[in-house]
């Protein structure tokens, strides 16, 4: 369908699926405000001003913020985060057809919106009721309830933005193959890394494995729940932060890490095609692996990346350089294994 | 990064990747400043010895197509010398021609033929 009806259609749904995403992030965004401002303005007699906003790694509350500053700041921040969706609709509508974009952006948006009234639920019920911000009760485990309401929320998110079109650029891309002869054999190989998350990991676990030896050392004031966090995220950081990717007739395997472990085997049966496509961190929620099982983007970089379409419709992208000879080849062994001996 | 090798090529290895190599900096997969995938990750993917890729990554340097970089792996330097890329399909046609009972003189009178 190319003729100037169907384009008509599709700009139809365009501006019907915009309106009703930027109607969802107005809604959430007014939710999630006025849940982040009437609480502190209700309880304003049970708290110190200032208040503790921050704690040290003893647990102990070691910085404050004025109440009105503390109300502005949580309230600013939320809406530069739950601005970046809505500028990335403006800037690029279109993103809004694809499933896996739009996931991306309900995850940023639910994640981000439940981390913040995560935070500020921490925040009120350690300075309630104390006299003065210094004498706030110590932060310890409540500080994952900000965590898990990031997890739930970008869950949660993701769900509900699931619902509706999905023909990305697959939809229209043809499948490129390599002429290969039979006494040919091929491989590809690539490799992404991201500096500045390679650094912050790197940076975190160096701080972690420090204050764990200082513990072990008879260091007081450390707490060992800070200190295994800080060495734990920094690791999964530092692993996650670089990913090689080899094809071969094995199949695809993603390598993560300096150590190239752990490791991710797609065997060549359980791909129907691939394809190489831009995809950027705004479309998909951030950096890292993003997604849901079944459908998921390792984003490294903004750019180039290769998609894997699953013969169960389930999708695997990676940013990743000199994806389109990757693609290719991937769907040059996908046709082979479906001539060949033992061919599904 | 892609790699193409010949089953029945009777070349030794490393001329066989190198040649792959220099392919796929002509073809533009690869441009000047492009760093290269790990000499051991192409090994391991090609299922040979880490020193053929190497050998092979040694003799483009000395052509001047690949730089060594301390700290910094390999990266392209150049775009191969069209001669070269040539001399290296020739090579390959007329080892292809002596599997068919052809000798050189047969070819350079097939390829005035042709031309």
């Amino acid at each position: 369908m190319t003729g100037p009806r169907a384009r008509s259609l599709k700009g139809v749904i365009d501006l019907g699926l915009r309106a009703r995403f930027l109607s969802a992030v107005a809604g959430w965004f007014a939710l999630v405000t006025v849940a982040l401002a009437a609480p502190p303005l209700m309880l304003r007699e049970r708290l110190p001003d200032p208040l503790a906003t921050h704690w040290g790694v003893s647990g102990g509350p070691d910085g404050s913020m004025p109440f009105a500053a503390f109300l502005l700041f949580e309230v600013g921040v939320w809406a530069v985060v739950a601005g970046v969706p809505l500028v990335s609709v403006l800037v690029r509508p279109g993103q809004l057809r694809r499933r896996s974009a739009r996931m991306g952006l309900g995850a940023l948006l639910g994640g981000s919106g439940l981390f913040f009234l995560g935070l500020q639920a921490v925040t009120l019920s350690a300075n309630l009721d104390a006299p003065v911000w210094w004498r706030a009760a110590p932060l310890g485990w409540g500080a994952l309830v900000a965590i898990l309401g990031l997890v739930a929320g970008g869950w949660l998110g993701a769900l509900a933005a699931r619902p509706g079109p999905d023909d990305g650029p697959e939809a229209t891309a043809g499948v490129r193959r390599l002429s290969l002869g039979a006494d040919q054999r091929a491989v590809w190989v690539s490799s992404v890394r991201n500096v500045p998350l390679a650094a912050l990991g790197g940076s975190l676990l160096a701080a972690g494995t420090g204050y764990v030896v200082f513990a072990l050392l008879g260091g007081e004031g450390i707490l060992w729940s800070v200190a295994g966090t800080l060495a734990f995220v920094g690791l999964v950081g530092l692993i996650f932060s670089s990913v090689r990717v080899q094809v071969t007739e094995e199949g695809i395997v993603l390598f993560y890490g300096p150590l190239r472990l752990p490791r991710w085997h797609v065997p060549i049966r359980r791909v129907e095609r691939a394809w190489s496509e831009e995809r950027y961190p705004s479309g998909v929620g951030g950096w890292g692996i993003r997604g849901l099982p079944g459908s998921v983007t390792v984003m490294l970089r903004g750019g180039e990346c290769l998609v894997l379409g699953y013969v169960s419709g389930g999708r695997l992208a990676i940013s990743i350089d000199d994806a389109e000879n990757g693609a290719a080849l991937v769907n040059t062994l996908v046709a082979r294994e479906s001539t060949g001996p033992g061919a599904r | 990064m892609l790699i193409r090798l010949d089953l029945n090529d009777p070349r030794p290895l490393h001329e066989q990747v190198a040649e792959a190599i220099r392919r796929a900096v002509a073809e533009g997969s690869y441009a000047p400043g492009d760093r290269l995938p790990p000499a051991r990750d192409l090994a391991a993917a090609l299922g040979i010895n880490a020193n053929t890729v190497l050998r092979a990554l040694r003799d483009l340097r000395d052509e001047g197509v690949l730089e060594f970089r301390r700290g910094r792996g390999v990266s392209v330097l150049n775009r191969p010398n069209p001669r070269s890329v040539i001399e290296e399909k020739l090579r390959s046609l007329l080892a292809e021609a002596v599997q068919y009972g052809y000798r050189h003189d047969d070819v350079i009178e097939l390829i005035r033929e042709l031309s």
